[in-house]
């Protein structure tokens, strides 16, 4: 269709985006990570240049690093796909690896700079500024519903899943507790009024009244669902109109903050304060537990060790394709990127020895 | 076909840019709506940049400009029935046969019309897989597993999704396609009131949807047996009609299911006296065939004319530059204009190609359908204010820079009422009350919506329908109208003389 709509450099660059369902007949699959059929967006774009093309495909994948890392609280690691694992048909495929709970790597989104290769074989052309007619250069990106796993495995643990809040649906989960009748009424009344508060003031919530369940299986219930508050409001916190604020994310006593006014001002700037908080610390864990399982090594032995440990492996590399294939034979790892941060200084890849301009990570992978 | 220019014979220059400035817009259309309707669409559809053929017959791409109405209505729909606390999900694009087979009325009605997947890769599959028709199938046998109290009352599920009806008759852009997008909401409900209500409820935002953004005009009614849901209790629609065809369009459905497939698929529940019952359920959709019935409504032979409330564009801007008068300070004023409209929330754009003439955007915006155009040329640079001309009626309007905002806002909302009020009229026209089957046959061939006494038995349906079959497609009942006229004793049915037991609309459809 591209063909079909571009014939001058005044039709480009064009920009189009479909948020759709897509079919892979895998043979093994993983909820979310690898499914029969996936909900996805895909972006595709054409360009007059190959510095329009390049620098599209490097927005995307900064796009999706800044998503990653503001609203997931997943620090990727955005680099450069080796030759092997880059996508057939593209130049150069970005992506942005991400480090599970397991420490297995999950490549949680792409951007491809196509470069000529779709408009040669299509035909695509389009009439430059001097009259010469050009083939376009081309990006693609995607984003897909395997990003929901990376969330789960990022960040879930053994009480279950744990939201980072600004992608949680429900923020703030009210439990009211009561033993006897006279006390549910109150009870009731002061959760809705917090629920309503709360509400106002835009923050998710939802208040889980019914009755056939314990306060103690609500509790567990919306830990498995990720909540990542939970406020419970007995007949004590009713007479002295203040709650008990747990969060998702530090368990027990730790977690716990008693006697917060009901006061809407004071409520609601501790909720939304502690919501970022827990952002913020999310974000935090997962990049220290990232920093501590990635080595840095200068030899092909020390990769070894290090990926038998289940680690992610940095070093500088040079060798060639056939060499890679053997790593991924031989240890199971393979190059998850060339990172685009690099560090400085004179590398020489652990392989071969040879003089290396840049660091890869090898790591397994999902 | 129209809509091609021609190219730039650029390689004939040496190098020197020289800007070739297109006057001859090469794109009206070549059919008239009155004379060739069926052409006349496909090209309006086509050259408004809505749709693009596709090499697979019955499906269409829906370019950007088409997708944008849809994403409007959605933004209504979607937090409308997320108010009435229906929560949204996704279940898989594939059915395995077992499944679909399992309420066998429903798989009657669909079964001609599956797609089926044979084989992954070159290996053919050991049991072949369905594309979703409709996701009734695919969605109960969870619901049978998520329902076991009546505390799980109600479930409200709704997803938007594409599905697959491998169709045979015509296949018509957004009318009728083999693939094509709506949401499908499915309901589950400890009593049959309440499911009742819901039906309604839902219906309602159909109408609006129809009536309030897309300017249509519809008749909300009780489909007949024979038109009712495969497999459901009843189905309520919203029904439109396209004057130039004389033929009706099933706008969108809302069904209460009954307890049919509560039955097949064993969805019971504990109730409150702890006995043992069936869930009664309702399914509701709405599609993309919307937006086809809006083109066919309210285009003319210039081409698409969107209603501004589902406009993804509402004003172009349209710099009217004349010999050595100040071209930057109407461009300038241009960008002022559109960025003051769209600070108070309008959707305005510019175009400032300065390789086509103002004449050729006039044509281009207005074969796209723009409610509004505004131009400014060195007179209205001048005067301090703009020309505006309204799509629909080419009525044009000085605007002083001053009441811009109110002005536009006005004209807006007047062009939205007009293009329903027109609509209405047009439609109001069509109706025809007839009470004898030569009145009927007369009406049919004057291509009316048809009000008739009937006596609502399924077998004078058919006849009807056989005795009508010809070129033009045999006649069907539309739908019985909520708002039902006097039927005075002793009427009688317009095909079968037995006594009537309500009005109903007859008419051809898509």
């Amino acid at each position: 269709m591209f063909t079909k709509w571009i014939q001058s450099y005044r039709d480009l660059p064009l920009l189009i985006n479909q948020w759709a369902n897509v079919t892979r007949w895998e043979m093994r699959t993983k909820p979310f990570v690898r499914t029969l059929e996936f909900l996805w967006q895909e972006g595709h774009t054409a360009h007059a240049t190959p510095e329009e093309a390049e620098n599209e495909a490097i927005q995307m994948i900064d796009i999706y690093t800044k998503f990653a890392y503001e609203q997931a609280a997943i620090p990727v690691i955005a680099g450069r796909k080796s030759k092997v694992e880059t996508f057939a048909g593209a130049n150069k495929t970005y992506t942005i690896e991400a480090m599970m709970g397991d420490r297995k790597a999950l490549q949680a989104g792409t951007s491809h700079n196509l470069g000529q290769n779709f408009s040669r074989a299509f035909g695509t052309q389009f009439l430059d500024e001097t009259g010469q007619m050009q083939h376009v250069w081309q990006t693609s990106w995607a984003i897909s519903t395997r990003f929901v796993g990376g969330i789960i495995m990022t960040h879930g643990d053994d009480a279950g899943l744990m939201l980072p809040p600004k992608l949680a649906p429900i923020q703030v989960v009210i439990v009211p507790i009561w033993k006897k009748d006279e006390e549910k009424v109150a009870v009731l009344n002061a959760a809705s009024s917090v629920k309503e508060v709360l509400r106002t003031a835009g923050i998710k919530v939802k208040l889980d009244d019914s009755e056939q369940r314990t306060p103690g299986w609500k509790f567990n219930f919306w830990e498995m669902k990720g909540v990542p508050l939970r406020i419970e409001i007995g007949p004590r916190d009713v007479s002295s109109e203040s709650v008990v604020i747990s969060r998702r994310d530090v368990p027990g006593k730790q977690g716990k903050v008693f006697g917060i006014s009901m006061e809407p001002s004071i409520l609601v700037a501790f909720v939304k304060d502690r919501l970022h908080e827990i952002q913020s610390s999310l974000l935090e864990r997962a990049i220290a537990f990232r920093d501590s399982n990635i080595v840095d090594v200068n030899s092909y032995d020390d990769l070894k060790v290090a990926i038998s440990q289940g680690k992610w492996a940095r070093g500088p590399w040079s060798a060639t394709n056939e060499d890679e294939l053997k790593v991924k034979e031989e240890t199971g790892a393979t190059i998850r990127c060339f990172p685009f941060e690099q560090p400085q200084g004179i590398k020489r890849c652990f392989m071969t020895g040879d003089p290396a301009e840049e660091v890869a990570i090898f790591a397994k992978s999902y | 076909m129209a809509g091609s220019e021609a190219k730039n014979s650029g390689s004939k220059q040496s190098g020197a840019k020289k800007k070739e400035v297109k006057k001859e817009t090469g794109l009206g259309l070549t059919n008239r709506k009155a004379d060739n309707f069926g052409e006349w669409y496909s090209e309006v559809v086509v050259n408004s940049e809505m749709i693009e053929y596709y090499d697979i017959s019955g499906c269409y791409i829906l370019r950007p400009w088409a997708m944008a109405i849809w994403e409007i209505m959605q933004g209504f729909f979607d937090p409308e029935i997320k108010k009435m606390k229906i929560k949204n999900c996704y279940f898989p694009l594939f059915v395995s046969p077992g499944v679909l087979e399992k309420e066998k009325e429903h798989v009657e009605g669909f079964a001609p019309e599956v797609a089926w997947v044979t084989k992954s890769g070159k290996t053919d599959l050991e049991i072949p897989i369905a594309i979703r028709p409709t996701s009734e199938t695919v969605m109960y046998p969870y619901y049978s597993k998520w329902i076991r109290g009546h505390r799980d009352l109600p479930l409200k599920l709704n997803q938007w999704c594409n599905v697959v009806r491998w169709e045979f008759s015509n296949p018509t852009p957004f009318i009728r396609s083999r693939e094509f997008l709506w949401q499908e909401g499915h309901t589950a409900f400890a009593t049959k009131e309440e499911a009742d209500a819901e039906v309604l409820e839902i219906l309602e935002l159909y109408r609006r949807i129809y009536e309030e953004f897309l300017a249509v005009p519809v008749i909300k009614g009780k489909k007949s047996e024979m038109e009712k849901f495969a497999g459901g209790l009843y189905t309520t629609s919203v029904e439109a009609f396209i004057p130039n065809t004389g033929r009706g369009v099933q706008g969108a459905t809302s069904h209460c299911l009954g307890q049919n497939f509560a039955k097949m698929f064993e969805i019971n529940f504990e109730n409150e006296k702890g006995e043992k019952a069936m869930v009664w359920q309702n399914s509701w959709a709405y599609s993309t065939r919307t937006i086809g019935v809006m083109v066919m409504v309210h285009g003319d032979d210039k081409g698409l004319v969107l209603p501004p409330k589902v406009a993804s564009v509402q004003v172009i801007v349209i710099p009217v530059p004349y010999k050595d008068a100040d071209t930057q300070g109407i461009i300038d004023a241009c960008t002022a204009t559109v960025n003051t409209l769209c600070e108070a929330g309008i959707r305005a754009e510019s175009d400032f190609r300065d390789n086509y003439s103002p004449g050729w955007k006039y044509s281009h915006w207005e074969m796209k359908g723009v409610p509004l155009r505004i131009e400014i040329g060195p007179k209205d640079l001048a005067k301090k204010q703009a020309r505006a001309a309204r799509r629909d009626n080419g009525e044009k309007i000085d605007i002083a820079n001053d009441n811009l905002v109110d002005e536009v806002k006005k004209l807006l909302d007047t062009v939205q009422q007009n293009l329903f009020d027109v609509a209405k009229q047009k439609r109001d026209e069509c109706i025809e009350v007839v009470h004898t089957w030569d009145e009927f046959v007369q009406a049919l061939n004057q291509r009316k919506m048809i009000l008739a006494p009937w006596c609502d038995e399924e077998a004078v349906e058919a006849d009807v329908k056989a005795r009508t079959k010809g070129e033009m497609g045999a006649a069907k009942t539309l739908c019985s109208p909520f708002d039902q006229p006097e039927l005075p004793e002793g009427t009688k049915c317009f095909a079968s003389e037995k006594p009537a037991k309500k009005w109903s609309y007859w008419g051809r459809s898509y």
